[in-house]
């Protein structure tokens, strides 16, 4: 993933996000499915996140299963003990702060 | 459309919700609109600054034609159709009726230049045939704040950035650049039983906590440089994506075309650093920010 800027063309999973979720919502009675358009979009969303394709979905990443598993490659080179359950409090959401902006 | 009712409002519209002239061919009698049918709706993709009206060899969803429909400076891009939502339980179709969305409000962003994309399943009630005449009265009543919206957004365009970070690469940097975590490690590797033990322990957890801040610190600096080069920003959740690294920032970007090489830039020197990457979507029509 060297060339950030030869990155291929949106995805399908780039265009469900902003198609079925983000637009201007016509906040009017003329609307067929008035405000609830939304449903709309999560009734077919669920249709598209049941291929298996698409299991990364809107999934939120555990990001404290991350940090684990790439500490414990460099762990790797030290012998096998039985060090058990990892344990700890979760690590907080990497974007946590930058909500804000 | 002769209901004596409906007369005058009917005479008004009637240029809207029958057939013009030049596209009758596109008309079958099915599909002109009958007074009292609650089937009619109006399906529309987006809103733009433009004097246009009728066809405009667009291609909609499930092949429907596209139309503009004009009120002033304004127009909005519609097809005609049941006025029923659409939905399916079937992926792929739902997957083409997206991409036919797109690719509309996208011709009509390029052409434009500025496109309010509408959200998907957007169709304007019909009411006996009257689609078209509601949509030309919400486009003339919500005037000031669509032209509004229309003219912050013009040039711009919306980049999707998401940072990728392999965790391992971190942990290994961090422990190399920690003499104390060096020691720990001796110890994990060559001390006594409890040693080991216990030394696992510390070093993992210093590991963890460690490569946290490293990749807090990463991200929050390019976020802030990465910020400067864009009109406007969203913070998105990150995504999980089988196979690849981790996704650490996830950001929807409006940006000119006057600050893209700027944006460029600093995507190159992030993808530069060891263990992270970068990847753009874009140029795409502002959906993230109408």
């Amino acid at each position: 993933m060297g060339d950030p800027v030869a990155a291929p063309p949106a995805t399908l999973v780039d265009l469900l996000d902003r198609v079925l979720d983000r637009g201007l919502l016509i906040n009017a009675d003329i609307v067929i499915c008035l405000a609830g358009v939304p449903l709309i979009g999560i009734t077919l969303r669920a249709a598209v996140a049941g291929m298996e394709t698409m299991v990364e979905y809107g999934l939120m990443r555990d990001w404290d299963q991350t940090i684990r598993a790439g500490s414990a490659r460099v762990l790797e080179g030290c012998t096998a003990v039985a060090w058990g359950e990892t344990s700890g409090t979760p690590a907080p959401h990497l974007q946590a702060g930058l909500e804000d902006q | 459309m002769s209901s004596a009712g409906d007369g005058p409002q009917a005479l008004a519209g009637s240029s809207s919700a029958g057939c013009p002239a030049q596209d009758a061919a596109d008309c079958p009698s099915s599909r002109v609109p009958k007074l009292g049918d609650p089937t009619e709706g109006c399906y529309v993709y987006c809103v733009g600054r433009a004097k246009e009206e009728g066809a405009l060899g667009l291609t909609g969803i499930d092949g429907k034609k596209v139309r503009a429909l004009g009120v002033g400076d304004l127009c909005a891009l519609v097809h005609d159709g049941a006025s029923k939502p659409y939905s399916s339980r079937d992926p792929k179709v739902v997957a083409d009726w997206v991409l036919a969305h797109h690719h509309v409000v996208e011709a009509a962003w390029r052409r434009w230049g500025a496109v309010l994309p509408i959200t998907f399943n957007t169709i304007i009630a019909g009411d006996g045939g009257k689609a078209h005449e509601n949509l030309r009265r919400w486009l003339q009543d919500e005037r000031e704040r669509l032209e509004g919206r229309l003219h912050a957004l013009h040039n711009l365009a919306e980049y999707g950035v998401q940072v990728f970070c392999d965790p391992g690469v971190i942990a290994r940097e961090v422990a190399d650049a920690n003499p104390e975590l060096h020691a720990l490690r001796e110890r994990a590797i060559s001390g006594s039983r409890g040693a080991v033990y216990l030394s696992r322990r510390q070093l993992e957890r210093a590991l963890q906590r460690d490569s946290q801040v490293r990749i807090s610190q990463e991200v929050e600096a390019f976020y802030r440089r990465v910020t400067s080069c864009m009109a406007r920003v969203h913070v998105e959740p990150v995504k999980d994506a089988p196979g690849e690294r981790p996704m650490v920032m996830n950001l929807a970007c409006l940006v000119s075309r006057e600050q893209y090489p700027g944006l460029e830039a600093e995507l190159h020197q992030m993808s530069a650093r060891e263990g992270f990457s970068v990847r753009l979507v874009g140029p795409l029509p502002p959906y993230s920010f109408c």
